[in-house]
């Protein structure tokens, strides 16, 4: 054998018997065999295979704890109360821990692993969600940079609250290398327990939008994981005072049908603003106009940040949080039963209308919304 | 070029998958002191600073705010600001960064007709950190990318 070509075996061959050594240990010492984990004090016991992180171990029996980052333990959505001592929380979780959630042994399920019989806490609200099977229906531009996506389920119904969310799970494509969940508002109305509608606005480099922007076409397989959340009409008198930016109208598109629909909550009336920046940006006018005059207790008012004088515009201008306060301040009735606030939109628009709705004296726990971000 | 373990770990962190899923990189295959080293050349032909493209860079980020998840006109340019949930930590091991995304681009172009790394720019609280402490914009392909060209042209600098 040429002396040039030994060096390079012998490598070969260590770097094989290594790796070889390092995966029979890891069989070995990583085999923790069957685990126990019991939920809810005993509501619900699962025979597992330890060794693998809660999350992904509860996701592979069926119960789905949101979580938004694949697990890699930076979304820090996927919390859950581990009863069972499992050792101090880890750097990586503790800047999603308040106090009370490090006094309460709240833990990220992604970063805990199961390696010993577990008693764990869990919403009994995640117990009925479920993984399905849908194909793309319809794709619609509703603005350059929205689409309308329309899921048909495969198989069975789909049963959620208007003003849930779902996480769609994005396959890997291109350079992404393995699957993504974002989570999304549901903007169907739940009558319509065969299909799934979505509003997806382009994130620019965000790797979900894009993916539903530039890959995603009618007829292709996706799955869907929900319903989550909490973000639901409330069953009081009291008016609803909705606000909303982009995306964000999507839960209240199903909220508002929903209510026009079945007749739900007859005594609310509803003011709904939207805003835009041009009327570019601006969907769904005609539609919600149509609603108006079809619905007396349906008051919607959009707003336009940065009108463009060729648009002429003639609707209210500004932004959202100035409409909003003109209208808490001279135009809105204020009932016996007073107002509540629903928000969807980012984390500056839900502080910043927040701030305006305190200002009229709407207290903070009648303030509601999602926090997705 | 010898890389430091720090910078040696730092790359393996940026690689698809291991703190995000698209990584860092982009489809750049030179090592992370090239990058950084090529990048540090850049800055200087274009006179640009990397703290004063920092600075500039934050600022425009808090200035999109006032948009509330919607574009915003800064100037000439078209500015918005988004939040994802949760917290990004550096490669290097440095710091945890809010997740989100600005998106820079002129005005007067229809942002449907802008394209990220030619006459758009995306960035995060992170990659003001990496820019200013590291001197790291990215990997080419990266949509996260701020190429010291773009940067000049864009931010008037």
């Amino acid at each position: 054998m040429s002396p040039i070509l030994v060096g390079p075996l012998a490598v070969a061959g260590i770097s094989t018997v290594l790796a070889l050594i390092i995966s029979i240990l890891d069989k070995v010492l990583n085999n923790y065999g069957e685990m126990e984990i019991s939920i809810n004090k005993g509501e619900k016991v699962l025979k597992v295979k330890g060794g693998s992180p809660l999350l992904a171990t509860l996701a592979a029996e069926n119960i789905f704890v949101p979580s938004a980052c694949g697990g890699r333990g930076t979304c820090g959505a996927c919390k859950c109360k581990v009863v069972t001592d499992v050792g101090p929380h880890l750097p990586t979780e503790l800047p999603f821990m308040s106090p009370a959630d490090i006094a309460a042994n709240v833990r990220l399920s992604c970063q805990v692993k199961v390696r010993q019989n577990l008693e764990i806490e869990l919403p009994r609200e995640l117990f009925s969600i479920r993984k399905y099977r849908t194909h793309v229906e319809k794709i619609r531009d509703v603005t350059y940079d929205i689409k309308e996506v329309l899921f048909r389920l495969d198989e069975g119904e789909i049963e959620f609250t208007a003003g849930q969310y779902v996480q769609l799970v994005v396959p890997p494509y291109g350079d992404i290398k393995e699957s993504v969940q974002r989570a999304y508002s549901m903007s169907s109305v739940p009558s319509d327990r065969k299909h799934v509608e979505l509003l997806i606005r382009l994130v620019p480099g965000g790797i979900a939008t894009t993916y539903v922007h530039k890959v995603l076409k009618e007829g292709d397989p996706v799955e869907l994981v929900g319903p989550f959340g909490e973000f639901h009409v409330h069953d009081t008198p009291a008016t609803m005072i909705c606000v909303a930016g982009g995306s964000g109208m999507a839960p209240f598109k199903s909220m508002f049908y929903h209510m026009f629909e079945t007749g739900a909550f007859p005594l609310k009336e509803v003011w709904y603003f939207f805003g835009a920046r041009t009327t570019r940006d601006m969907f769904y006018l005609d539609e919600l106009r149509a609603l108006e005059a079809r619905w007396p207790r349906f008051h919607f008012v959009p707003a336009l940040s940065e009108p463009k004088p060729e648009e002429n515009w003639t609707g209210q201008t500004g932004l959202i949080t100035d409409v909003l306060d003109r209208h808490l301040q001279n135009v809105i009735p204020k009932p016996e039963a007073g107002w509540e606030g629903y928000l969807c939109g980012s984390p500056g628009m839900i502080n910043a209308c927040t701030n305006v709705m305190k200002k009229h004296g709407i207290v903070e726990n009648k303030i509601y919304y999602d926090k997705f971000a | 070029m010898k890389q430091s373990p720090a910078d040696r770990k730092a790359f393996e962190n940026m690689a698809p998958g291991v703190l995000t899923a698209a990584g860092f990189l982009g489809n750049d295959e030179r090592t992370l002191d090239r990058i950084i080293a090529e990048d540090e050349e850049a800055f200087l032909e274009h006179g640009l600073d990397f703290d004063k493209v920092a600075d500039r860079l934050e600022d425009l980020a808090r200035e999109g705010e006032q948009g509330m998840g919607e574009p915003i006109t800064i100037g000439r340019l078209l500015v918005q600001s988004g939040e994802a949930r949760g917290m990004l930590p550096c490669p290097w091991g440095d710091g945890l960064y809010h997740k989100n995304a600005v998106s820079v681009r002129p005005a007067d172009i229809p942002p449907e007709a802008c394209t990220e790394g030619e006459d758009m720019l995306i960035y995060s609280e992170l990659s003001i950190h990496m820019l200013r402490v590291h001197h790291f914009c990215q990997g080419k392909g990266s949509p996260f990318r701020l190429d010291a060209a773009v940067l000049k042209q864009l931010l008037d600098l």
